[in-house]
């Protein structure tokens, strides 16, 4: 058994030249590329990248001199995977509160001013395994402490750089619908009223900080959270509201057009209850995909049949991961929403070009087309199959380390044999 | 010496009881009773033995045709591969099992032509809360942790259980067609597992698997610590101690009870042919039943089986040597995140470890995941590893659960196929449930617990076409008459669901 081991790890390793992390110039060569974009899928693609940067996609292209050349031939290569959601960077241990950023305690004062970017920890050992994943960018979201809203969320790489920030402050989260309503009064009333009064007071005080500052006013809004609305009352920055209900959705989408909002739909189980007039809205909606049981009674309708009838009433849908120490499984998901009647492409669009259009970074992401990042992913078979891997990952055109704390740990233990020395000695270095 | 004979004695004072059942069978022709035998029937009657089994089965399969499953590849559950083979179901059983034309098939026989199709046992889930910790999950319907003191052996889940759970029917849809359900690890001692068929039923009784043993639940590390911080276990220390303040009281209750069968089957003996006039004398006493030490009594008989939620390598070493030490036997670490680091320890002592695919870091004890622990446990000779769910998305979707964790194993060259893996969601868990008699293979003289699969259900594309349950077709994805509606959800506005069951 060990000696079949050893063999397996060296079949691995000589199967697959590793880029040098410095080459400025790869040749991706012979795979079955999608795209994402308009050129679709081709056959025995090739992907041209130069200094991070797509330069050429396409077939039979010749590989620029000097180009590391990567045979993928019988691969599949995809765009980085895009998480939509995630707490990436803000938590290490879920259930540890020193290594967990994810949301404010309790009652505390400050809600919508808060930004995923003060927290976000490049380090996390939980984006290295994301990575190895073939996920390459993620929204770091923070979630809802005991206000409505959770805070500023970033568009992130998966690179561990310490300028890994892709885009700050791309988005706003609120939480709606039974989960809004607990922390305002225990009523949906509560949520909704409470709701307008915050955008109603971003708006007065973003057409006169200096007048609304001097104002008497009850203290319920900091102005810090009111300063951070500003994007969001001005249309200009997606507000992530976690909805389900079919009623409270269109509830959101009244409140969109009285307000004249950027909003994405987050969990939305109901959401194909009123898929028509969620792309009439053109509302883009974050879903679970296999949520299918009725926690509450807002989710009752939900379904594993939500995503494809969503896309058949032409809604814009981003798949979610099951959880962020867990981005890994977005294919998964959205190989299961496959099973259950989405288009293959649709799917594969819901974890990459997708969330990069939602939140505005559709010029630089989430396809593999000239001018955009090198964020690609060579899988070992059908990206959306769970017994496939990725065997290459490139962030910005950048060859990235598979290797992380699971892999140096299985590395460790794979061999129980007692040694010469303990297992603490093996692999450490 | 002394020790052993009382436990042998007991052991068949029990096995005795267990064949009675709840009724006061008698191994004697009714009529019969006569003179001396009668006296001491009726004296040995008296002898007090707690049921074994109040709350009985009341399941029975449903109606069932000969069907023939033919032309599918078939994974066998018991590492067979066969291509183009089929499946006779007849009497609600599995009557053979071979390549497609090889089974001579009676006369009536439906026989559906499964050609490109995969045909497994009925995915088992050792871990599942349904029914316990139902949809909807309102505190009105949270039933799954007693979390009132660190030991609760007294409680037996199936008490809890709501037969109207949604989940039920959308794990049958993924081809679940037993399942364990377990109190949640809230406490050290967290009850009794009730053991079901996933058939839709009025009442928990008629899903109760027959004659499956009872399992106990038992948690290690962070929950039991974390909900007594105020009043104790606060440590991993205090966690093993109350274990084995425990036991020791479980062993005193068992001996009280044997020492009472051994006195009062004396009593029976001299006393069965006592003459008019003889001196009364008082037969024994039973002692008061106490249903928390019963149960942990059941764990030291043998009788019930240790399920033992355990994340951390160094805990499931103490814990098995604390099993040593009281004389019993940890059937399976459950989560075992931690689990490839002591793989060879499992094996040696014959424990399985029922794990996820790639759960972790939602606590520090499942922080040193590996996504190849499946892989790495079943590798070690004498393995035995388990893919459970712990989780009414999960249990949907054991099979590709296994393929993940399969395909991380043979990543790293470890050379599993797919119908050696298929037994990590049928046959091991089966075996570790003591049901492997029974199902969890596709073998003759077996539960007719079936599954068709569209695709191989290695491939996240395959679905469960349809699932037989004794040889009922209860699950057919393709006939909403097939297809099980709770209670809870008929006639809710909105949910006009496809896909059936699976909704």
């Amino acid at each position: 058994m060990i000696g079949n081991f050893k063999l397996g790890l060296l079949a691995l390793a000589g199967a697959f030249a590793a880029v040098p992390a410095s080459a400025q110039v790869i040749a991706v060569q012979n795979a079955r590329v999608y795209t994402m974009g308009a050129a679709g899928v081709i056959e025995n693609g090739d992907v041209i990248v130069r200094n991070g940067v797509i330069s050429a996609v396409g077939v039979d292209l010749p590989a620029p001199e000097g180009a590391s050349v990567i045979d993928a031939a019988g691969r599949v290569v995809t765009p980085g995977l895009f998480a939509p959601t995630s707490q990436l960077g803000l938590v290490e241990i879920g259930a540890d509160d020193e290594s967990n950023d994810a949301s404010p305690k309790g009652d505390f004062t400050l809600s919508a001013a808060l930004d995923a970017v003060d927290a976000y920890n490049p380090n996390s050992t939980v984006i290295a395994i994301a990575r190895a994943g073939g996920v390459t960018r993620a929204l770091a979201a923070p979630s809802p402490g005991g206000k409505l809203f959770g805070g500023k969320a970033a568009v992130v790489d998966l690179s561990g750089r310490i300028g890994s920030v892709t885009k700050p402050q791309a988005a706003q989260t609120v939480v709606m619908g039974y989960g809004g309503a607990s922390r305002e009064g225990d009523t949906r009333m509560g949520a909704w009223a409470v709701l307008r009064e915050y955008l109603d007071a971003a708006i007065s005080y973003a057409a006169n900080p200096r007048d609304y500052v001097m104002r008497p006013q009850d203290s319920r809004f900091s102005i810090s959270d009111l300063k951070a609305l500003g994007p969001v009352v001005a249309g200009q920055q997606p507000l992530i509201v976690r909805v389900n209900g079919a009623s409270d959705i269109r509830n959101l989408l009244r409140l969109k057009n009285d307000y004249r909002l950027n909003v994405i739909i987050h969990g939305g189980a109901e959401a194909w209850r009123a898929g028509r007039e969620i792309a009439a809205a053109n509302v883009p909606v974050i879903i679970d995909a296999t949520a299918n049981l009725p926690y509450q009674f807002e989710d009752l309708g939900s379904t594993l049949a939500n995503a494809a009838r969503l896309q058949a009433a032409g809604v814009r849908i981003a798949i979610d991961a099951p959880d962020t120490h867990n981005l890994r499984l977005l294919p998964q998901m959205a190989g299961n929403a496959v099973a259950n009647g989405l288009p293959y492409e649709a799917a594969l669009a819901a974890i990459t070009i997708n969330p990069a259009t939602m939140y505005g970074v559709q010029d630089r992401l989430g396809s593999l087309e000239v001018g955009k990042a090198a964020d690609l992913v060579i899988w070992d078979g059908d990206p959306l199959e769970v017994t496939t891997r990725p065997v290459q990952v490139l962030i910005d055109g950048r060859a990235m380390s598979l290797e992380n704390r699971q892999t140096r740990l299985r590395d460790r233990y794979k061999d129980l044999s007692r040694g010469d020395l303990p297992h603490a000695y093996r692999g450490g270095q | 010496m002394k020790r052993s004979i009382l436990a042998a004695t007991a052991l068949l004072a029990l096995g005795a009881c267990a064949k009675r059942g709840g009724e006061a069978a008698s191994t004697a022709e009714p009529g019969a009773e006569t003179g001396t035998a009668a006296e001491e029937k009726k004296a040995e009657d008296a002898i007090v033995h707690p049921p074994l089994d109040p709350y009985p089965s009341t399941y029975r399969p449903y109606a069932s045709g000969t069907t023939l499953i033919t032309g599918a590849t078939l994974f066998t559950g018991t590492g067979e591969r066969i291509e183009n083979g089929a499946v006779l179901i007849a009497d609600g059983k599995i009557a053979a099992v071979g390549g497609a034309g090889a089974i001579t098939v009676p006369e009536g026989t439906a026989t559906i032509d499964a050609a490109g199709k995969f045909v497994t046992p009925g995915v088992i889930d050792i871990h599942s809360h349904l029914g316990v910790y139902p949809s909807p999950s309102m505190s009105s319907t949270s039933d799954g942790n007693e979390a009132t003191s660190p030991n609760t052996a007294q409680v037996w889940a199936e008490h809890s259980v709501w037969p109207q759970d949604p989940g039920f029917t959308r794990a049958l849809a993924g081809g679940v067609t037993t399942l364990q359900v377990l109190p949640g690890s809230a406490n050290l001692f967290g009850g009794r597992s009730a053991v079901l068929k996933n058939v839709p039923a009025r009442t928990v009784q008629a899903m109760k698997f027959p004659g499956a043993p009872y399992g106990m639940k038992m948690a290690c590390g962070e929950n039991p610590k974390r909900v007594y911080e105020s009043s104790g276990p606060s440590t991993r220390m205090a966690n093993m101690a109350q274990y084995r303040a425990a036991w020791i009281d479980a062993a005193e209750y068992k001996k009280k009870w044997d020492d009472y069968w051994e006195a009062a089957e004396k009593f029976a003996r001299e006393n069965g042919d006592k003459k008019d006039g003889d001196e009364e004398k008082k037969a024994p006493e039973a002692p008061k039943r106490d249903l928390k030490l019963e149960t942990l009594a059941g764990v030291l008989n043998g009788d019930v089986i240790v399920n033992m939620h355990c994340y951390r390598a160094d805990e499931m070493a103490q814990i098995i040597d604390m099993s040593k030490e009281f004389g019993y036997k940890v059937a399976t670490f459950h989560h075992g995140v931690e689990a490839y680091k002591v793989a060879d320890l499992l094996a040696e002592n014959g424990t399985c470890a029922a794990v996820w695919a790639d759960w972790w870091g939602f606590k520090l004890e499942a922080y040193d995941s590996v996504r190849e622990n499946a892989a790495l446990i079943h590798a070690q000779p004498g393995g035995c590893a388990i893919i459970h769910s712990d989780s009414e998305v999960g249990i949907q979707r054991l099979n590709q659960e296994t393929a993940k964790a399969m395909a991380d194993g043979n990543k790293i060259g470890l050379g599993i196929t797919e119908e050696v893996a298929v037994s990590w969601f049928t046959s091991n868990p089966a075996k570790a449930m003591g049901i492997l008699d029974r199902t969890g293979t596709l073998e003759a003289g077996k539960m007719a617990d079936v599954v068709l699969w569209s695709a191989n259900p290695f491939s996240v594309y395959a679905q469960a076409e349809k699932v037989y349950i004794d040889g009922a077709l209860m699950y057919d994805r393709d006939d909403p008459a097939r297809s099980p509606r709770t209670d809870f959800e008929i006639g809710q506005q909105g949910n006009d669901f496809t896909g059936g069951a699976g909704q």
